[in-house]
């Protein structure tokens, strides 16, 4: 080993360096909680919408019901107004990660987060 | 190039690699769809399927046979065998899916004494649960919403099927879900998939392991929708959960939930939760709700009887599972 490092030069410990901090920080990007890409929004197996998650944005929606308002800001989307009976769809709250979904299931309407993984430790939930 | 220099960089090069690929290989590439069906949300995954899958005809195999399943046992369609049975007076004969999943549900009838029931109809609609405005009945309508019910309320002879009562109404709300994701699963594995799930609002089946290691299911926590109470670590097995959250109205402070005790018709107190593992879907729906009407101790007795797993949160909040689930379980 430490004929290898009286054999580099400076320049050569440097890329090295630059290289293993490069991997260093891959591993930790790779490795965070992945934030989703894009907004999508299904009825019956059809894509209605479709929107990156970066911007914000309300649109409505419509289903057999009515008009279902989304709204997608700070990375976030939930739903704002629903002609729905119980609002349950309202009261879930807003989803940011790849691999997560909101539904109104009375207005048929499916709203889901795709991205380059999941954010969350299980990879389904029983409840 | 020096020779230290190519050293360094191929090094470097092999590092890069192994972080790359270190990493994606923790999740298999994945195709998920998801549809609205039974009154739930039901997303269907496939993991890698091979060149000789075709994964969306698979797909489309799986919520076909769900589709297939709800409008032909859904109460809520007036076209339904259900419905047909619920309007008859007399001997009706169903289709081979139908009696197969009535039979199910007879034998859990009568191994949980009556804890689970096909024939709750009459009473389920007077809770009003599945409806906009749930109410508590009164005792007398309770009573008379009883009457008829129990293990022994349907005749089932081949496909003929004989209600106790011409008043009974069936309903197989319980065990119907599980069903149809057994129905997708077989559906996905005729279609030469070997890796995948179907998920009905959380009752869910799995078809072999994810990617070479276990799928792990996160079990909801009962008394908090942001956290999960542990996770099991399966593969090739069903999963079912039912809850006194999942649907229920509060007044005065009283919990009023969906699984009702056809006991006394009124919701079941001795439990929060209960999951169950089996080897089908429908089984472990059917199980589940007997072993939340029968309580911790007897609820487990029975499913393990079964030859199935249980989970089960009590009334005061206490767990209890399984030994043979202790090996599989992850607590946060």
């Amino acid at each position: 080993m430490k004929a290898l490092w009286a054999r580099t030069t400076g320049l050569d410990r440097l890329i090295v360096a630059v290289l293993l901090l490069g991997i260093l920080a891959s591993f930790f990007l790779l490795g965070a909680r992945p934030q989703g890409e894009r907004v999508l929004v299904e009825r019956g197996g059809r894509l209605l919408f479709s929107a990156p998650l970066a911007e914000n944005r309300v649109v409505d929606l419509e289903g057999p019901l009515g008009i279902t308002r989304l709204e997608i800001r700070d990375g976030q989307v939930r739903i704002l107004a629903s002609p729905c009976p119980t609002k349950a769809c309202i009261g879930m709250g807003a989803i940011a990660c790849a691999g997560e979904m909101l539904a109104c299931v009375p207005n048929e309407l499916l709203v889901r987060i795709e991205g380059a993984g999941k954010g969350a430790a299980h990879d389904l939930l029983s409840r | 190039m020096s020779r230290s220099r190519l050293f360094a960089l191929g090094l470097v090069i092999l590092l890069s690699a192994l972080a790359l690929f270190g990493r994606r290989g923790e999740e298999p590439g994945e195709f998920r769809r998801a549809r609205v069906l039974m009154g739930t949300v039901v997303e269907v995954t496939l993991l890698d399927g091979g060149a000789n899958v075709d994964a969306e005809a698979a797909m489309a195999a799986a919520f076909s046979a769900m589709a297939e399943v709800e409008a032909r046992m859904s109460a809520h369609r007036d076209d339904s065998e259900t419905a047909r049975l619920n309007a008859a007076a007399g001997p009706l004969e169903v289709s081979a899916a139908t009696a197969d999943l009535l039979a199910l549900g007879l034998r859990v009838a009568a191994a949980s004494g009556g804890a689970f029931d096909l024939t709750l109809g009459r009473l389920k609609t007077l809770w009003g649960f599945a409806g906009d405005a749930p109410r508590v009945p009164d005792d007398m309508a309770i009573t008379a919403a009883l009457q008829g019910i129990g293990p022994e309320s349907l005749r089932l002879e081949g496909r003929r099927v004989t209600k106790r009562e011409a008043v009974l109404h069936v309903d197989l709300g319980a065990i119907a879900k599980g069903y149809a994701v057994d129905r997708a699963i077989a559906a996905l594995q005729a279609a030469g998939i070997r890796h995948a799930s179907v998920n009905a609002g959380g009752d869910l089946r799995l078809l072999g392991d994810y990617g070479g290691r276990p799928w792990r299911i996160g079990i909801q926590h009962p008394r908090n929708p942001e956290a999960v109470l542990a996770t099991l670590e399966l593969a090739d097995a069903a999963v079912v959960t039912s809850g006194d959250y999942e649907r229920f109205f509060e007044i005065d402070g009283v919990r009023y939930h969906h699984i009702l005790d056809p006991h006394d018709g009124r919701p079941a107190d001795a439990c929060q939760s209960v999951t169950v593992v089996a080897a089908s879907a429908a089984e472990a729906d059917a199980l589940a709700t007997a072993a939340f009407v029968l309580g911790p101790e007897a609820g487990r007795r029975l499913v393990e009887a079964w030859g199935g797993l249980a989970l089960v949160v009590a009334a005061d909040g206490t767990v209890s599972l399984s030994e043979a689930l202790k090996e599989r379980v992850r607590w946060p």
